[in-house]
């Protein structure tokens, strides 16, 4: 649905078409917003959000691309792009190697380090392109991450990684962690599952959707220049978004590995 | 006006919801996605992290290993320096030495010689010396002789005469 002749209709008052026609002309293309509409396929009987692959596609090939670009013709002492995406993968491996520790961070930089990069550049695909100005029928396209079953995906897959880690490294003694330091604990170290993903991926999905209709509000409201400063405010949220998934996501891994008995002797 | 929007948005979702959408779908996307999410990591990891992480690693072993050469390169290039420094030492002191013993030698002959020298001219003064002594004492008897003779010759004519 569209905001701006809600936003009308909600105050009816004469003259309210003419005043629909006039804000359709000026406004249509910028302060369009639908919220929980999509673009639905059909795939084999189930129902999947078109416009979420599509610009989730865009983000994993720029990816690649990027990357390919960049490992075309690795030298020794890097130039451009090469030196970009090797001052990137640093952070991650920094990032990783913070939370997970020294010995055990090497297999996880993949994971963690997708998992920075694609909310990284979803975020800002959604704040930077214009993906508005592609029409698709029934939803519009936005941020990936805009989507609560890509956050979701992203938080499972989270608690898949801790889990997978911790019986790996620990084996059945990973169940031990449940009673540490004390038994009494044990229902709620077995909520810590449950809202571990239940905030990783409600952080995300909301930080991203509230910013884009922060934005699409205020460039309803005033369409010129009061909604920069937002604009990029959102392009900060949406980094420190990225950042803050990849690093609790590293954290519940190393925490997995590490267990609490570890901890006191570390 | 934002109480209306905030009812509007309340009322996207309401529709949303309605029309079999809504903000909190869960659908198959959830797992498409994850899965997607697994092969853009696995393409990455192939593409991406290992490739350049190899090259990172490849260039710490590389500089550290220059370094460490550097450093070894370093330290002998000092021990080099020492050696030479020790060995331009010795050799000042030894062309020192010699300078100072060919010094003594030369004072020595020069010395010798002067004496030699000096020892000739003392010999040969004092045979001049006899010779001369030896010539005088001759031409002194010559002398004599010939006083002798000329006082005989004196006396015999003086006498002669008279005799």
């Amino acid at each position: 649905m569209r905001l701006q002749a809600e936003a009308i209709r909600t105050h009816p008052q004469n003259g309210t078409e003419m005043l629909n026609s006039l804000h359709n002309l000026i406004f249509m293309p910028l302060a369009e917003l639908e919220v929980g509409k999509h673009y639905y396929w059909h795939i084999g009987g189930l129902k999947v959000h078109g416009q979420v692959f599509l610009t989730s596609w865009f983000v994993a090939s720029l990816l690649i691309g990027v990357a390919f670009l960049a490992t075309r013709k690795v030298e020794r002492i890097p130039s451009g792009l090469q030196n970009l995406m090797e001052y990137a993968l640093e952070f991650i491996r920094d990032l990783a190697k913070n939370q997970i520790g020294e010995k055990e961070y090497r297999p996880w930089v993949p994971f963690v380090g997708t998992l920075f990069l694609f909310i990284f550049v979803s975020n800002w695909s959604g704040a930077l392109v214009p993906w508005k100005l592609i029409h698709i029928p029934g939803s519009e396209l936005a941020a990936p991450t805009n989507d609560i079953n890509t956050t979701v995906a992203l938080a499972l897959l989270t608690s898949l990684a801790y889990f997978y880690a911790g019986f790996r490294k620990r084996g059945l003694g990973y169940f031990a962690k449940y009673i540490e330091p004390t038994p009494i604990l044990l229902p709620i170290n077995i909520l810590e599952d449950f809202t571990k993903p239940l905030s990783l991926s409600f952080r995300l999905f909301g930080n991203i959707l509230a910013d884009e209709l922060v934005v699409a509000v205020l460039v309803l409201l005033v369409p010129l220049f009061v909604p920069l400063p937002v604009m990029i405010l959102g392009l900060f949220t949406s980094a420190i978004q990225a950042l803050i998934f990849a690093t609790l996501a590293a954290a519940y891994i190393g925490e997995a590995m590490e267990g609490h008995g570890a901890e006191e002797h570390g | 006006m934002l109480n209306g929007l905030n009812g509007l948005i309340l009322f996207a979702i309401e529709t949303a919801a309605e029309e079999g959408g809504g903000l909190f779908d869960l659908d198959a996307t959830l797992p498409l996605m994850a899965i997607q999410f697994l092969i853009l990591a696995a393409l990455l990891n192939a593409i991406f992290y290992k490739p350049l992480g190899q090259a990172i690693d490849d260039r710490d072993a590389y500089v550290r290993s220059t370094r460490a050469n550097a450093q070894e390169r370093l330290a002998k290039a000092e021990r080099l320096a020492q050696e030479y420094e020790q060995s331009l030492a010795d050799t000042r002191r030894q062309a020192r030495s010699v300078v100072e013993d060919a010094q003594a030698e030369a004072q020595k002959q020069a010395a010798q010689s002067i004496s030699e020298a000096q020892q000739e001219a003392q010999a040969q003064r004092e045979a001049t010396q006899k010779q001369l002594d030896e010539e005088k004492q001759a031409a002194l008897s010559q002398l004599e002789q010939q006083v002798e003779q000329l006082s005989q010759q004196i006396l015999d004519k003086l006498l002669g005469a008279a005799v």
